[in-house]
């Protein structure tokens, strides 16, 4: 491993070498159009990144590398964990000194909050491949988000949960943009359906060790749990940690969004998820031709099938947005036609039919309530048991 | 009064001030060497600035007084949240925001001495690292007024001289850095040579023989807390103006820890060491970052470890040792 990547840095050198000489011969080629992608490539979250590459590098694959006569680079850089400042300061010397015309990528919600005031300097649209607030659409016009908002996921498990006869819930969730509305979305939606949340736990980000909460959740005497937390080690631990302290054993069930049992967890996770009930935009397994297509195409990318999971898909449908505007705008630099043109678009993803809502710039997409089972293969997969069509997101309609 | 005894130590020796003079030359050299040379560059060499303020602070404490310190963010977190919070709250005037920061990292020094100063050795560096932790906590549950995870954004600076806009391209902000560092640099020198700054490097040296002279050691290593809690809040004020966010990560262990690497990197004990630490530091992280986004922490470390092996009293040191050869006057003269 140590060879390839060091011939790969070896490699990346000499490329930035020869991009930095093409600058400044001036003779850098006009119809090479750079989309810049933040993401956490590197440290405990870098398995997400990945799953940014292996989806953009997928629709790169199956549609070429140029549209309308202009290619596309990309060109990624590292943002291991939720840093707000680092963000910036990154978009701005994509903005600056790479000169990007698009940007892309961005995990934590921190981080996109932190970019989006440059866009409209920049001439510079960003389209979102994860980070899931609701706000941040309403931070700039200049925002487009390919994925999905933990309200949008959040919101058809209210219903789902209390069908199932449960009323009593915990909601835990990660202090910050994203699990602040999940806790909102699900306790809405919960009481509409007539059940409570008889208490709100919020987890500090960086929270590693569950075993404390586990034991609120125990005596706070619910029925039920909602849980969000960013897809990475935290999930794992949390839904790992669910199971241990024997709250799975003593027949407390566990709702949460998708994020809790991304795919790549799965075959660590194992019977400790078995039976647990999300709702999410999108699984691996998801039964479509065109996903079929756009598996096989990320699991080459990203080199094994066992670590393909969901920001894959936001990256791979970012590309295609990314494309219509390059199109649209003629590879010219102009970022407020390519946001324009993109307003409305609909097309069949991997996931399902989605379209950019006009208003929100953000996806009306199907969301699924699916069930951690095995496949016939004997793979953990998130098997979809009900589909919830047309879901627009519902942070925003307030 | 300090100046007075700088102008006799500079009448009876002209070296040292002279010393003095070319060094700053050649920082503003460099500055605007980088302002010309890196036209695209400026945001991050903004931030390498400011992060230098953060690591000549800790070489205030850690070099001059021997106090180890694992959690010097503290300090430059306190003035850049300070700042960012006094800018959202219609204070916008960028050189009253980097004298609040200043301000508030004095406070938090004043602080932090006052509970460091209580232990020696290595119960010292935990209770650093506990103070940067429960501040990073506080920072993290106090969101209505940090922002907290989500960070603290949208604060507009008013423009410098009512002239210079902190804009995209950032070229006030980093001169406005750059003055910033000239200015504090050359304070500091002036601080580390007076008869205080001799006191605490005695102090560090010879603790006993100190106090033997009668001198009680708790006041003179707080001021010098708190003159390097200024420092600090001043990079992170800086900070908070050049970038407009402030997040989590400006009170965490982790900068804390790397400003001690980056210290350790350039040479404990001389303020220039500070500089060429985080100079390269900074510079390779950002070049092998962009390079290979990818696993350029393996190779980070990798040359830390060469630097450390190979020069290991810090890159300035080893400078100091080859213009010694040079000039024949023999490295002691440097410290």
């Amino acid at each position: 491993m140590n060879g390839t990547s060091f011939g790969r840095l070896l490699r990346s050198g000499a490329l930035a070498l020869a991009g930095t000489l093409a600058a400044w011969s001036g003779a850098a080629s006009a119809d090479t159009i750079k989309v810049g992608i933040i993401g956490p490539f590197s440290g405990p979250f870098a398995l997400q990144g990945k799953n940014f590459q292996a989806g953009a590098e997928a629709w790169l694959a199956q549609n070429g590398k140029s549209v309308a006569g202009h290619d596309i680079e990309l060109v990624y850089r590292d943002l291991p964990t939720a840093n707000p400042q680092q963000a910036r300061a990154l978009a701005q010397e994509l903005i600056v000194k790479d000169k990007v015309q698009y940007l892309g990528g961005v995990y934590f919600t921190p981080d996109a909050m932190a970019i989006t005031p440059l866009l409209k300097q920049g001439n510079v649209p960003l389209v979102i491949f994860n980070a899931a607030t609701s706000a941040i659409m309403t931070s700039s016009p200049l925002v487009v988000r390919t994925s999905f908002t933990t309200a949008q996921t959040a919101s058809p498990l209210g219903k789902a949960t209390v069908d199932r006869g449960i009323k009593k819930f915990v909601s835990v969730v990660t202090d910050y943009g994203p699990g602040v509305d999940a806790e909102g979305a699900f306790k809405k939606a919960v009481t509409a359906a007539g059940g409570e949340v008889v208490e709100s736990i919020r987890m500090p980000l960086n929270t590693t060790e569950f075993s404390p909460i586990m034991q609120r959740i125990r005596d706070a005497g619910a029925q039920g749990v909602f849980a969000f937390l960013p897809s990475g080690p935290p999930t794992l631990g949390f839904v790992k940690s669910f199971s241990d302290t024997g709250l799975k054993q003593a027949g407390v069930k566990l709702f949460a969004t998708g994020d809790l049992t991304q795919e790549s967890d799965l075959p660590a996770l194992g019977e400790a998820a078995s039976g647990m009930v999300t709702s999410f935009h999108y699984a691996v397994s998801h039964d479509s031709e065109i996903n079929k297509r756009f598996v096989a195409a990320a699991e080459k990318a990203i080199g094994a099938p066992d670590l393909l999971s969901f920001p894959a898909v936001g990256a791979y449908d970012g590309l295609f947005v990314i494309a219509k505007m390059i199109a649209a705008t003629g590879g010219k630099q102009d970022a407020e036609k390519a946001v324009e043109a993109v307003k409305g678009l609909a097309w069949e993803s991997p996931r399902g039919p989605v379209k950019i809502d006009p208003e929100t710039r953000h996806l009306t997409q199907t969301i699924y309530l699916r069930e951690v089972a095995k496949d016939a293969q004997g793979r953990w997969i998130n098997k979809e048991i009900a589909s919830f069509p047309d879901q627009g997101d519902p942070g925003l309609a307030k | 009064m300090a100046e007075a005894t700088i102008r006799s130590a500079a009448a009876s020796r002209p070296g040292p001030l002279l010393r003095d003079l070319l060094g700053l030359g050649l920082i503003a050299l460099g500055g605007l060497a980088g302002y010309l040379l890196f036209p695209d560059n400026l945001a991050f060499l903004t931030r390498l600035i400011s992060v230098a303020l953060l690591v000549l602070s800790l070489d205030l404490i850690v070099g001059y007084c021997g106090i180890a310190s694992l959690g010097q963010a503290a300090l430059y977190g306190a003035g850049a949240y300070t700042a960012g919070i006094a800018c959202l709250n219609g204070v916008t005037e960028p050189f009253l925001l980097v004298l609040i920061g200043a301000a508030a990292g004095a406070m938090t020094g004043l602080l932090m001495g006052a509970v460091m100063l209580r232990a020696h050795g290595l119960p010292q560096l935990v209770l650093s690292i506990a103070l940067v932790q429960l501040l990073h906590e506080a920072a993290n549950k106090a969101s209505w007024l940090t922002g907290g995870s989500d960070g603290l954004s949208g604060m507009v600076p008013a423009p410098l001289f009512g002239v210079f806009e902190f804009d995209l391209w950032g070229r006030s902000a980093y001169l406005f850095g750059l003055g910033l560092l000239l200015v504090v640099f050359a304070v500091l020198r002036l601080v580390v040579r007076s008869p205080f700054g001799m006191l605490c490097r005695g102090l560090k040296e010879d603790p006993l023989r100190i106090s033997a002279l009668g001198i009680y050691a708790f006041p003179v290593l707080l001021k010098m807390f708190v003159i390097s809690g200024a420092v600090a809040g001043t990079g992170g004020a800086l900070a908070a103006i050049a970038t407009q966010v402030v997040g989590l990560d400006s009170v965490s262990f982790e900068l804390s820890a790397n400003a001690l690497v980056m210290l350790v990197l350039g040479g404990i004990g001389h303020l220039y060491g500070a500089l060429v630490g985080t100079v390269i530091f900074m510079a390779l992280e950002h070049v092998v970052a962009a390079a290979n986004p990818f696993h350029w922490m393996t190779l980070v470390g990798a040359v830390l470890i060469a630097i450390v092996l190979f020069a290991p009293r810090g890159l300035s040191g080893s400078l100091d040792q080859l213009a010694g050869l040079l000039t024949r006057q023999g490295g002691r003269a440097g410290r």
